[in-house]
């Protein structure tokens, strides 16, 4: 074993380094949507003019082709920059584009993967909906073929950007006589077209980029349809086989960065006794130390994985163990900010970038939420991994 | 990078594996109940031959030279399979001999012929290169030829006690003999200074690893519990009460296992942040062995209560490693002086 990175990888490191010191925004990113997708999508075509962008698409699409060590550097020095790791053009980077790289056909990719590549379009999800969210299969926003166009009807709902997305990728019922996961159809869907309409929903911590989206007889053609009428369950699962576990780095990097910022708090600011640093308290000063702990043992998974993955071309089920783990520790060295912060966390200002310690507190609750909840995690653990009776 | 067991790795595993599930069965722990020794002196030279304790010591010395990853992943094996017996301080006490040159008692304590047992501080006392006094507990040291005892300033060796000055005391735990003593004055036989080798870090990537191989060990065993056990005429674990709590223990025994391989290796490649990475595996560790093995016996239910069933065997004997080479308040306090990891 070891943990060596070669001659190249190091030279790798060292560019994207370099690059990301010179290129990464300066300003703040704004709050309006607007102002979000002007922001997302010029620094999307930074990356792609420095050669960066689709650090895992395969160079035949454009993409950085990169090994996934070389990934995985990536995701490292991009979060130790301080870059979000899931941003407006996160959908069309990491699920939609991988989808249609794995699935579509070469004229959907020829007009589609440039776009995105180089920051032309925003792309959002439309998968949930009000009565089909952990249960996704049961979706049933409707699609009917007339002639060669799909009438869309429906709603969905937790998509994020959809009020600034150009397009989306959207799983529709068009055939309801068998069971729930036959029927399912995945068709790109242009934002832009009559019958959509897009409402906010505010989230608890004051975001704006949480939408739903009402379609009222929403033509699309039947071009748009990827992998067939009738297959779009399987066409949504084939991203799994695409991520192979270095797109999680960028979040645990992030959260090892938040703690060792709360050590930093916890040393300058005064504790629960009023008198002494917070530190000096016995229990913060464990709770720390163990969430330091912890966080290093969420880096040794993420490497663990990302070996497992150099192995085998298919990725195992255990990369939901990691998502787990770092939700709970997530929300754990959130809460404990909170505690260290004391009554001074009451004070919520009005920019929730400027929010810090309670705005990184209320986002925490979306990680063991988002992209499957925690028990859903649970059950496919359980279940793939563990082979626990269903 | 590559933090997986290679090929060889793998069939060296499997052999010890074999060796325990065969002649030291978890049963013997209980078979052995009453006797002074927790392992029979022949068993324990069976496992000396097949080099459990001398994987990682240098050839010369009649180890096998191997990398200190190896003998992270045979002390996850020894860990999972409770075996019982002095292996750490074996493992350091024949690295102790060698790095002073004695070539001879190194291959003693390798072969088994000469038995290593381990002394901790417990309280106020001193363990330097010239002397060390103090109050001990004494742990599998019954009929040893040697104490070892590990600070971070050096390791050293010494030799035992008369019968007399020793206090036996029953142990948590069936599967280790524990013992007290007052050690006036006493000068080491054999002392390796830190700045030779560090062997204080090698005993916490070894302990971390056999608490991760626990912890793994019981996260097993729920989950074959739960697929297996009927109720309600299902098996138990189709009840995400049930299954919930397997994943959160195969979790807890991944991290485990990822961070203590995760230290081994920074020990060998010398990273900054080695101290770091070290603390962390003994304290993530030590948390996920004692956690999995208490939620092991809760999900056999009243099974998981009697002394008849193994579960708990590991619940006490992760008691036992949680406490040894760093007590788990100490492991956080250091953790918290150190630098962010590299």
């Amino acid at each position: 074993m070891d943990l060596d990175f070669t001659e190249d990888q190091l030279d790798f490191r060292e560019r994207v380094r370099t690059w990301l010191a010179e290129n990464k925004p300066r300003d703040p990113r704004p709050d309006d949507p607007q102002g979000v997708r002007e922001f997302d999508l010029a620094w999307q075509r930074t990356q792609w003019e420095g050669g960066w962008a689709g650090i895992s698409w395969p160079a035949e699409y454009g993409g950085r082709g990169a090994t996934l060590a070389e990934q995985l550097i990536w995701y490292e020095e991009y979060a130790a920059h301080g870059l979000p790791s899931i941003d407006a053009c996160f959908v069309g980077q990491s699920h939609a584009g991988p989808t249609l790289i794995t699935r579509a056909s070469a004229e959907q990719k020829s007009f589609h993967l440039p776009r995105i590549l180089r920051g032309e379009d925003i792309w959002c999800q439309g998968f949930s909906e009000p009565d089909a969210g952990s249960d996704l299969a049961s979706l049933r926003t409707k699609a009917v073929v007339d002639g060669d166009e799909l009438i869309v009807t429906g709603q969905k709902v937790w998509t994020s950007f959809a009020a600034s997305a150009d397009y989306q990728e959207l799983l529709v019922r068009t055939d309801d006589s068998g069971t729930k996961h036959k029927g399912i159809t995945w068709t790109v869907c242009d934002m832009h077209s009559p019958g959509i309409e897009v409402r906010p929903i505010r989230t608890m911590e004051g975001g704006a980029e949480f939408c739903e989206v009402f379609y009222d007889e929403v033509r699309i053609p039947l071009s748009n349809v990827v992998g067939g009428l009738g297959n779009g369950w399987s066409v949504a699962m084939s991203t799994l086989a695409f991520e192979r576990g270095t797109a999680f780095t960028a979040s645990q990097v992030h959260l090892a960065r938040i703690v060792e910022d709360l050590i930093d708090y916890a040393r300058d600011h005064v504790g629960p006794d009023r008198r002494r640093p917070a530190i000096a308290d016995d229990e913060i000063a464990r709770r720390l130390a163990r969430a330091r702990a912890d966080v290093a043992a969420l880096r040794a998974m993420t490497y663990v994985g990302i070996c497992r993955s150099m192995q085998s071309d298919t990725p195992g089920p255990k990369g939901s163990m990691l998502k787990l783990h770092y939700a709970d520790l997530h929300k754990d060295v959130s809460a404990l900010a909170m505690e260290i912060v004391g009554p001074e966390a009451l004070r919520r200002g009005a920019d929730r970038h400027e929010q810090g310690w309670v705005g990184n507190y209320l986002h925490s609750f979306s990680s063991s939420i988002g992209g499957g909840t925690s028990e859903i995690q649970r059950n496919i653990i359980g279940d793939r991994v563990l082979g626990l009776p269903r | 990078m590559d933090l997986l067991p290679s090929e060889e790795q793998l069939e060296l595993l499997s052999a010890a594996s074999e060796f325990l599930t065969d002649q030291q069965p978890i049963r013997t722990l209980r078979d052995r109940a009453g006797q002074d020794c927790a392992v029979d002196r022949a068993q324990w030279a069976a496992g000396c031959d097949i080099g459990l304790l001398t994987l990682g010591l240098a050839e010369e010395y009649g180890g096998s030279g191997r990398p200190l990853d190896d003998e992270a992943l045979l002390f996850r094996e020894l860990g999972g399979q409770l075996a019982p017996g002095p292996y750490i301080a074996g493992a350091l006490g024949a690295r102790v001999a060698a790095a002073c040159g004695d070539a001879q008692l190194a291959a003693r304590i390798g072969s088994g012929e000469e038995w290593v047992g381990l002394a901790e501080l417990r309280g106020d006392g001193e363990i330097g290169p010239d002397r060390v006094k103090g109050t001990f507990d004494l742990v599998d040291a019954a009929d040893c030829d040697h104490l070892l005892l590990v600070t971070e300033e050096g390791a050293a060796l010494l030799p035992p006690p008369a019968a007399e000055q020793v206090t036996r005391v029953e142990a948590i735990d069936p599967g280790t003999r524990l013992a007290t003593t007052t050690l006036a004055a006493t000068e080491p036989t054999h002392w390796v200074p830190a700045e030779t080798e560090r062997l204080a870090d090698r005993a916490l990537v070894l302990s971390a690893a056999m608490l991760a191989g626990l912890a793994e060990a019981t996260s097993e065993l729920a989950t074959e519990h739960a697929a297996t056990r009927e109720q309600f005429g299902r098996p138990i674990g189709v009840n995400q009460a049930v299954k919930h709590a397997c994943v959160d223990m195969a979790v807890r025994a991944e991290a485990a296992v990822s961070q203590a391989l995760f230290a081994s290796v920074s020990v060998s490649s010398a990273r900054q942040d080695v101290r770091f990475q070290l603390l962390a595996a003994k304290s993530v560790a030590g948390r996920a062995a004692i956690d999995n093995a208490a939620s092991c016996i809760q999900l056999h239910g009243g099974m998981g209560f009697t002394a008849e069933h193994d579960t708990h065997l590991y619940l006490k004997r992760a008691h036992v490693l949680d406490h040894l080479f760093a007590e788990p308040a100490d492991v956080l306090a250091e953790l918290l002086t150190q630098g962010a990891a590299q």
